[in-house]
């Protein structure tokens, strides 16, 4: 059924229809209701996409992830999704896999698309890049630090330096201090941040910096697993890891396991973003909680301002709060840290 | 004012505390990304509540809905917003302020369990939230303190000195209201938020505390149960009150109960204005180098007693009180002019005299 089959079931013209769909409050009551009527009778729906074309409004937002595998990514695109839904959006997802190419590709079909704006998660891009869809009048906001220089665009964010500070920290004050970091080498920027935060802590309390437990992996299970091989092969092995991501240590402590090394008795370890499996792993992961789902709420109502033409600001930053969540692996009992 | 919490829910709940006689109306805080409440959350001891993690469950796009239907009528509406980082709190501050809020209540001082520190007690935290959220909207905005603070004073400075327009005292008081022996069970499962006419005594001190060291206008909270003790909190120096915990345990005609009886009061005593009375209490509150110290004891007019409560015996601790028979007899020897028998006697007849 089309618009045209309608209005002759109706009787009325086609463009009587169209501003039932499109403009309610011009048509007279007796006539919306009875075309609605139709409508709901023969189980009509609009093109949206043609209707993108007339009003430049698709009602879909696209939004870039890194990496589909790696579960923090989906509690933000939860997020995003929980705002977008609420506003009557789909939400395009798009998983970059951490290859730049892939993501310019997946920004140009978003923009045939049509999309009304689109979210960009630690993002690959380049500033001319993201020039270029502010440019055709679609509105980008960033959830996580772009890997190239962004300027100019609403962000949310945590400190991860700072974050990763805190986490060293706590594990120099439980009493390690031969302390190793296992990094991803993606995301890039927030990952180096992290190795700053980690030197920092080390710095502070007179620790030297080793480089043999400065450690790049893929941020992936298996890269934790093998740059866990990698520490575990040295000769002044360290007593605790810290690692940019819990996936990385999922798989380091993975490796631990195989090499009969005990966590946290020999070896303790602080993961990064806690995902909900670090909770269920055994032993259950000390880790910095990345409020990632609000991450993603929050972008998404950044992106909807800027559609809604609510806001002004359009570089406003919001960082959020990151914290330690103290668990098992780390080998410590004291509990009052994470309750307050 | 009625204080934050489920009771202020949603739009229609509001309107109800509005219709009640509620001069203002401060929703349940609102955060930036919603948790499922958990259950039991709530609990009483008969005099105090324990709450924990009470904050609105509606998300932030819900609320544009909600204060519509809270603001289709007369009656002021305060957004109480909490957030971790100053940043976040301005823009959820701002989204209330788009959605018809009248002013903001920066719940910075909630005791419960986030494994974070209590903003409130920090002066230079709370005022990079303060100043943050004053420097993105109109409206007036005003923090709402902790007991759990070092010097209250100083927080309230911090917000001032911030461009808060007032400060709200005191929030809940981190608690465990208590122990089941033969269980072991705390009766909640998590550290929450003492309210109720128990933490009365810190509120009037807190509000007391702030009056005499800042000039900041201040909502007295904690514990209100009936209009003598809106009386308490203005005398001390509030310049209005927010009612919770006594709405919660006995509905919204308490408010208006509260509002007549004020009325009343008022006009018997010919009181138009409340800075009429505001902080008459406080000239009377003296620092201990104030107070002079007259020697006077514990004096009876008859002392016939036919109570059988011997209260007065028990809790004299320095032994000045006894009974023989009926008859109560003092030594004013031994007593030292404490005063606590005035306090304890169920018939009053203690007084302190020269």
């Amino acid at each position: 059924m089309n618009i045209k089959e309608i209005a002759k079931k109706a009787g009325v013209s086609v463009a009587t229809v169209s501003r039932v769909l499109n403009h309610p409050e011009s048509v007279a009551p007796d006539t919306k209701e009875r075309i609605l009527q139709v409508i709901e009778e023969s189980e009509y729906t609009p093109n949206w996409f043609a209707r993108g074309l007339n009003f430049n409004k698709t009602d879909t937002i696209g939004l870039l992830i890194p990496n589909i595998l790696n579960p923090s990514y989906m509690e933000i695109a939860k997020g995003v999704e929980d705002v977008a839904h609420q506003k009557d959006y789909t939400v395009l997802l798009c998983n970059a896999e951490n290859t730049v190419e892939k993501e310019r590709k997946y920004v140009d079909s978003l923009l045939k698309r049509r999309v009304d704006g689109i979210v960009l998660v630690s993002s690959l891009l380049e500033n001319e890049d993201v020039e270029g869809i502010k440019k055709q009048d679609i509105p980008v906001v960033l959830i996580g630090e772009n890997k190239g220089d962004v300027r100019d665009v609403p962000i949310v964010r945590i400190d991860c330096e700072g974050a990763a500070y805190k986490a060293v920290r706590h594990l120099i004050d439980i009493g390690y201090k031969d302390i190793a970091i296992i990094y991803g080498s993606t995301p890039e920027r927030e990952n180096k941040r992290k190795i700053e935060g980690y030197k920092q802590a080390l710095a502070e309390e007179g620790i030297t910096e080793r480089e043999e437990y400065i450690q790049e992996a893929a941020n992936t299970i298996e890269g934790g697993y093998i740059a866990a091989k990698r520490l575990i092969d040295l000769k002044q092995r360290p007593r605790a890891i810290f690692t940019s991501s819990d996936l990385l240590a999922f798989g380091a402590i993975d490796a631990m396991k195989d090499h009969g090394i005990k966590v946290p008795e020999e070896i303790a370890f602080v993961g990064f973003d806690n995902i909900r499996m670090s909770n269920l792993i055994d032993p259950k992961l000390t880790t910095v909680e990345k409020p990632m789902h609000k991450m993603g709420v929050v972008g998404a109502r950044l992106l909807f301002d800027i559609i809604d033409k609510e806001e002004e600001n359009t570089s406003r930053e919001i960082l959020l709060q990151s914290k330690l969540k103290i668990r098992k692996s780390c080998g410590h009992r004291e509990r009052i840290g994470e309750i307050f | 004012m009625i204080s934050a919490g489920p009771w202020n829910r949603d739009g229609k709940s509001i309107r109800k505390s509005i219709a009640a006689g509620a001069g203002a109306v401060i929703t349940e805080t609102i955060v930036t990304d919603t948790l499922l409440d958990v259950r039991p959350r709530i609990a009483y001891n008969g005099t105090g509540a324990q709450n924990i993690r009470l904050y609105s469950e509606i998300q932030v796009e819900g609320w544009q809905r909600e204060m519509d239907i809270a603001k289709s009528k007369e009656g002021i509406v305060i957004a109480s917003v909490w957030a971790h980082t100053p940043s976040e709190l301005a823009y959820l501050a701002m989204k209330m302020e788009k959605f018809g809020a009248d002013a903001i209540e920066l719940g910075i001082s909630s005791p419960m369990g986030e494994s974070l520190e209590v903003v409130a007690s920090n002066p230079e935290r709370v005022y990079e939230m303060t100043r943050e959220v004053v420097r993105n909207v109109k409206i007036p905005v005003m923090a709402k303190l902790s007991q759990n603070a070092t010097n209250i004073s100083k927080v309230a400075k911090a917000v001032k000195s911030a461009g808060g327009s007032g400060v709200s005292a005191i929030n809940t008081v981190r608690c465990i209201l208590g122990v089941d022996i033969d269980t072991m069970q705390p009766t909640l499962s998590t550290y929450g938020g003492y309210s109720g006419a128990p933490i009365r005594p810190l509120g009037l001190a807190s509000v007391a505390a702030i009056a005499q060291a800042v000039d900041i206008p201040i909502a007295g909270i904690g514990g209100i149960e009936n209009y003598r003790n809106v009386l308490e909190y203005i005398m001390l120096g509030a310049s209005a009150v927010e009612i919770g915990t006594a709405v919660m345990i006995n509905g919204f005609e308490k408010i208006t109960e509260i509002v007549n009886d004020l009325e009343k009061w008022a006009d018997e005593k010919g009181i138009k204005e409340v800075k009429q009375i505001r902080g008459t209490a406080l000239k009377n509150l003296k620092s201990f180098e104030e107070i002079k110290i007259e020697p006077v004891v514990s004096r009876i007019d008859t002392p016939v007693c036919n109570a059988d409560c011997q209260a007065c015996v028990k809790a004299c601790i320095y032994g000045a009180i006894r009974k023989d028979g009926n008859m109560i007899v003092q030594d004013s020897e031994k007593c030292t002019g404490c005063g606590l028998c005035t306090f304890v006697c169920p018939d009053k007849k203690f007084r302190l005299d020269w």
